[in-house]
């Protein structure tokens, strides 16, 4: 995850943060939007529908939605119906990117995206930013995302570094070493 | 009477009348074979003046005959020994062309017989090339197919391989393998030290 040199990506996420502090949602919002970035980067399907410009934007809004339902609040649909109707769904993983970034920021934190083969529990989220922290020396805003392809274990990202410790890592050391 | 009997008369009344007997049969030489003297005389006086007449008029026309046929001769006798000469020279020089042509048709033959054996042995050599060609690029072929379906199936085990190593860990994990690894992880990265740096740092 890095920062965007688009002043457009730059505009919309800080719009989304202005609306979101100012709604006092910005740390739901923020979880909310980076998780439906991965969803949406990993989904081929929900990418083209999203983008597709054919498909009216009324309904393309309908579909989030229907997909964030209850489980988002309110000001997280509302931000995502805005970016889709306005035809940025094809920047919208970046459009979310920089606005973690931007809250992370906000609070004097670096972002650290976590990939797990399965959802950390809130203590091991706890104890694994106190050990990226004590590991990098930087306190860090944790974001999860469970990724199948880690299998086992999981990789974290801060910044540049990168601290892998998937089985994946293993198994591809194994494969090459065949 | 009839005319000879009177031109023997008139001829006889111009005649001495001793040499003839005239009678009742006309006139009688007094020789059976020779004439008289006078008619011997006189004609050959006539003789001689046809003689001299011919040889005065006709001669020189005869003789201009005679040497226009001389030289006629002469000139085609001239014209076939030079027709001979010309002839020989023909033959001398056809058969000096015989020769020549024998020996261009030698030379040719020669030289056909040393260019097809050039390119018969030039062949040959190709064909050699050819053949250790072929059969190197056969042998490098081969080679490359053994290598191919070495590398396919080292590929192919890879592959099997890799795509068992997935199903066999992705069963083996079961939740408390997850938490466990997790765990560890934590620990890991928890015991490290100081701040890491750069990329690719492997907990």
């Amino acid at each position: 995850m890095s920062a965007t040199t688009d002043p457009r990506i730059d505009g919309y996420a800080r719009a989304l943060f202005e609306v979101a502090r100012a709604d006092g949602t910005l740390d739901e919002v923020e979880d909310e939007l980076f998780r439906f970035a991965r969803s949406y980067e990993s989904s081929e399907a929900l990418r083209t529908t999203l983008s597709d410009e054919d498909i009216p934007a009324a309904k393309r809004q309908a579909i989030v939605e229907d997909l964030l339902g209850e489980t988002a609040t309110p000001t997280t649909v509302q931000l995502l119906s805005m970016v889709i109707g306005s035809g940025r769904a094809s920047d919208l993983v970046a459009i979310a990117d920089a606005l973690v970034q931007r809250a992370s920021a906000a609070k004097q934190l670096e972002v650290a995206q976590v990939r797990s083969a399965v959802e950390l529990t809130p203590d091991q989220q706890d104890r694994l930013r106190a050990a990226i922290a004590n590991a990098t020396g930087k306190q860090v805003n944790l974001k999860i995302v469970v990724d199948p392809s880690v299998l086992g274990g999981l990789v974290a990202t801060v910044g540049d570094i990168v601290i892998d410790g998937s089985v994946r890592a293993t198994v591809e050391q194994l494969k090459a070493r065949l | 009477m009839s005319a000879v009997s009177t031109l023997q008369l008139a001829i006889a009344g111009l005649a001495p009348q001793v040499e003839f007997d005239v009678d009742d049969r006309g006139v009688t030489a007094a020789h059976p074979i020779f004439p008289p003297i006078w008619e011997i005389a006189l004609q050959t006086v006539a003789f001689a003046a046809i003689v001299y007449a011919i040889y005065k008029f006709g001669g020189p026309s005869i003789k201009k005959y005679y040497s226009d046929r001389t030289e006629r001769i002469q000139r085609e006798m001239d014209e076939g020994v030079a027709a001979k000469a010309a002839a020989e020279s023909e033959a001398l020089r056809i058969r000096t062309s015989l020769g020549d042509i024998e020996t261009e048709r030698q030379q040719i033959l020669s030289e056909a017989r040393a260019q097809a054996e050039g390119v018969l042995a030039e062949g040959r050599i190709r064909l050699d090339d050819e053949a250790v060609e072929l059969e190197a690029r056969a042998t490098d072929e081969i080679a490359s197919i053994v290598g191919r379906s070495g590398d396919e199936l080292r590929a192919q085990i890879t592959r099997h391989t890799n795509a068992s190593i997935d199903q066999v860990v992705v069963q083996s994990l079961d939740d408390s393998l997850h938490q466990q690894l997790i765990e560890d992880v934590i620990a890991r990265v928890g015991a490290a030290t100081g701040p890491a740096s750069g990329n690719g740092a492997s907990a």
